[in-house]
């Protein structure tokens, strides 16, 4: 309860802190559809070469590039700005300004992870969910109720994995505060624009069980379009609780280590 | 004008910038990786055979070649024009006794080294996975050159440009996102330009931006006859001159500006 | 005697950092073998501070103060000794624990820079559970006493540096903790707003019987705050008590300041016959002369019989030039 409270407070602040740049407006639209024409056009292009890469047709490219928008937004959305404030560049751990964190009265995770929206992410959102609907109307045929739900329940794995991912990646900050270590988890996140089936075997492993970029997007795409066994949808459940475990490890030890050593 | 100075402010910069290498090498992998991908994906296309005469060889011959191309002519400088107009860096730049042009020209010059630092040696190493494969012959490298040289100076003025009309926006750099965009969609990113759709196609050849970066790729890896190249030399030394008056007009337009509102 | 709120007992941290000889061999060695170096911050420390009571920590840069406060407010774990602060092990971090505290940082900001900071204050109000109308009289009260109605809505960028710490200041106070630690709070202020600050924390104290440990390097507030301070030097507690007590202590000599009617013709021979006395470089027409407490009453009386005297004043020296002479020796 307090959790949504607060929540609910950040997000207004962070609305009303957005809505102080008028010119934010123009630039978010502008970087919103420019998303969305590049990924559209990128199928187009590809699929106007070829029928279909691996088993992938432009219909279940297009879903997954729906799951891939969608999960980009969410980031924009909240993870991202907030982790960034503490481990970006001018974050609160290179500012020094991190003790004010740790001496709130909350849990630490809750208040880095959930504290900086972007509000106007929202607009890539819904982008995001016509371009799913837009993939769900191309292949209409194939489309079962079980599908649907396999697909929301890895839609929400492959969120909570990106979120597991780039916490952890956050956490590294406290061991190094000089790296950008959320860029490289940003930068790899672009490879989860296409399933991880295009690519060479051993970059396949890596980003299945190491970077699980490819979980993230190819899974949730995979169930939308039927083609999703119970093993692998379960496999993928059990990593995301390891991930989410390990993360929040991985956090922990970063304070212990940032209370330890400070200066 | 002052070579002098300028050189010695080439030198500093440099230095300060190897000293911050761990950056830089993050930046040129954010680079490097959406290259990659499309390397890889056209890569499985073409996994049957070839796509319009480009077999998996030659495509990866031509997107290593692009890495290293894209990396030397990226204007990272543009990026840090607005915020100087904004916080008033640039009036201490306008009463020294050099150009102003320097100091983006000193960041330029150095940037290229440090990434070379990083984008040479992890190109070679990718070699070795991708197994490039092109005929080099003298008169490709020798129209290189100069195609090379272009390129870069025509994305940097041009970049520049819609960098300086931050003296009126104060969010200019938002175009050089725009840019960025049509160089993936337009410049050889998204695929060699002969892989687009026709319509694209004709786009690429008569717009800027394939001459910023895929230009230089296609004369080296041997795309292009020798009239194709020439008639592009030519296109690009056209826009490139038009970069460069462009970059003048709105120069001294907004330094007047500038001067006028009083910075 | 209340019971102490703060109870610090062989305090110690010891950092140990990564020793880097320079060269590439030697780094590439430090990889493989790499040596660390003991530091000490902090070394043994003994206190205690009764409820409301408002207590200086003063020494010089890098003697331990930051160190203490960050391991008293939870932000650092010790590497020996105990604390006890509201009854809570500082370190453990409770939420009940950090409800009760505050810290307020001069060179550090917890505000949100792009809002006005009613906005700040309402999202802290939440963070804290301060119920609402505890929360809206608190804050009238800070506002009023602070002076600060028309900031509220003002972005926290567009305002200067002492209506920051005003706010600053709000923030750490909204949900009234037990105990405040202030980290240089007058930082890069100027004389009035310095001033200012000081009568605000001075009332705020007496109201709400806040116990406060202050670190400042300017000596006027610590004076004007405090009537104890803790003086630390290279990590060690070396002097616990009275303000006055620590320059009676230190200053073992008074300023005696001379004005004559005619100048005297031969002052430096006259002096020669005191061996206490010490003659300073004279300021605008005033002779200065330093001497030891105990000779005072008999030098001046014979100043005064025997020169044309037009004012003569006995000073204590300033506390800042005590201050400095304890961070230059070492020792009290």
């Amino acid at each position: 309860m307090q959790a949504l409270r607060l929540i609910f407070e950040f997000f207004k602040v962070s609305t009303q802190a957005e809505m102080a740049h008028r010119a934010n407006f123009f630039i978010r639209f502008l970087n919103a559809i420019l998303n969305l024409a590049t990924g559209v056009l990128s199928l187009t292009v590809i699929f106007n070469q070829v029928e279909s890469i691996k088993g992938w047709d432009m219909p279940s490219a297009m879903a997954l590039l729906g799951v891939y928008l969608l999960l980009a937004a969410l980031r924009g959305l909240f993870i991202g700005p907030s982790l960034e404030s503490v481990a970006g560049m001018d974050g609160e751990i290179w500012q020094g300004t991190f003790d004010f964190t740790l001496l709130r009265p909350v849990d630490k995770q809750f208040l880095v992870s959930f504290r900086h929206w972007r509000v106007l992410m929202l607009f890539d959102l819904c982008l995001a969910l016509g371009v799913l609907g837009y993939a769900i109307h191309l292949m209409q045929a194939e489309l079962t109720l079980l599908a649907v739900m396999g697909f929301i329940i890895t839609l929400i794995a492959g969120a909570a994995l990106l979120y597991a991912a780039l916490l952890a990646f956050s956490a590294l900050v406290f061991w190094n505060s000089g790296f950008l270590f959320t860029w490289i988890i940003n930068d790899l996140f672009q490879l989860a624009r296409y399933p991880v089936e295009l690519y060479p075997g051993w970059l396949r492993l890596v980003l299945t069980w190491i970077i699980p970029v490819g979980l993230m997007t190819t899974i949730p795409a995979q169930a939308l379009s039927g083609k999703l066994s119970w093993q692998w949808m379960i496999l993928t459940l059990l990593f995301t609780i390891g991930a989410l475990i390990g993360a929040s490890w991985l956090f922990r030890q970063g304070l212990k280590k940032y209370t330890s050593a400070s200066s | 004008m002052n070579h002098q100075g300028g050189w010695e402010l080439i030198k500093n910069t440099w230095q300060s910038w190897l000293q911050h290498r761990g950056f830089f090498f993050l930046l040129a992998f954010g680079w490097m990786l959406p290259l990659l991908v499309y390397l890889m994906i056209w890569s499985a296309a073409a996994s049957e055979g070839s796509l319009a005469g480009l077999s998996q060889d030659a495509l990866a011959g031509y997107y290593l070649v692009l890495v290293l191309v894209n990396q030397l002519t990226y204007a990272t400088t543009n990026w840090t024009v607005g915020d100087n107009i904004r916080m008033g860096q640039i009036s201490r730049w306008l009463i020294q006794p050099m150009s102003p042009l320097y100091h983006a020209l000193s960041s330029e010059i150095a940037g290229k080294v440090v990434f070379m630092l990083f984008s040479i040696p992890v190109t070679a190493f990718l070699a070795l996975i991708f197994r490039p494969q092109f005929n080099l012959s003298w008169q490709q490298s020798l129209l290189f050159i100069p195609s090379i040289l272009l390129a870069w100076a025509l994305r940097f003025f041009w970049g520049y440009w819609l960098a300086l009309l931050a003296f009126w926006a104060t969010r200019a750099d938002s175009l050089l996102a725009l840019q960025d965009t049509m160089i993936f969609l337009l410049g050889g990113h998204l695929a060699p330009i002969r892989l687009l759709p026709n319509w694209m196609q004709s786009l690429a050849k008569i717009l800027p931006f394939r001459y910023m970066s895929a230009f230089p790729v296609e004369i080296l890896t041997g795309f292009l006859d020798k009239n194709e190249s020439l008639t592009g030399l030519l296109i690009q030394l056209g826009w490139t001159s038009t970069a460069y008056l462009l970059y003048r007009l709105v120069w001294t337009r907004g330094v007047r500006h500038y001067e006028a509102v009083g910075g | 005697m209340a019971e102490p709120i703060i109870t610090v007992k062989n305090l110690t941290k010891v950092y140990r950092v990564p020793e880097r000889a320079p060269g590439l061999s030697a780094s590439i060695r430090g990889l493989f073998k790499p040596k660390f170096q003991d530091v000490e911050a902090v070394t043994d420390i003994n206190f205690t501070i009764r409820p409301g009571e408002m207590v200086g920590l003063i020494g010089p840069n890098g003697a331990g103060k930051t160190t203490t406060l960050k391991m008293l407010s939870g932000l650092l774990y010790p590497t020996g000794g105990e604390a006890k602060v509201s009854g809570y092990t500082p370190w453990d971090r409770k939420a009940e624990y950090l409800q009760r505290i505050s810290m307020v940082m001069g060179n550090r900001s917890a505000m949100n820079w792009d809002i006005p900071p009613l906005d700040s204050f309402r999202v802290l109000s939440k963070i804290y559970k301060v119920p609402q109308d505890q929360y809206q009289r608190t804050l009238d009260e800070l506002i009023t006493l602070l002076d600060m109605e028309a900031l509220l809505k003002k972005p926290v960028r567009n305002l200067s540096l002492g209506e920051r710490m005003k706010c600053e200041l709000v923030a750490g106070l909204l949900y009234q903790p037990d105990v405040l630690f202030l980290d240089e709070p007058t930082l890069g202020l100027d004389v009035a707003m310095q001033r200012r600050l000081r009568i605000f924390l001075k009332q705020y104290n007496q109201q709400h019987q806040v116990s406060v440990i202050l670190t400042s390097h300017y000596m006027a507030d610590v004076s004007a705050l405090c009537e104890r301070v803790m003086l630390i030097h290279h990590g060690r507690l070396i002097f616990d008590g009275a303000l006055q007590e620590l320059a009676d202590k230190l200053a073992p000599f008074k300023l005696v300041k001379l004005q004559f009617t005619t100048p005297p013709t031969n002052l430096e021979g006259f002096l020669t016959q005191f061996p206490s006395v010490e003659y300073l470089p004279s300021e605008n027409g005033h002779h200065i002369l330093r001497i030891a407490r105990s000779d005072v009453p008999k030098v001046t009386a014979e100043i005064l019989s025997n020169l044309p005297v037009a004012d003569l004043s006995v000073e204590d020296p300033p506390i800042e030039a005590v201050i400095d002479q304890i961070y230059e020796e070492g020792k009290v």
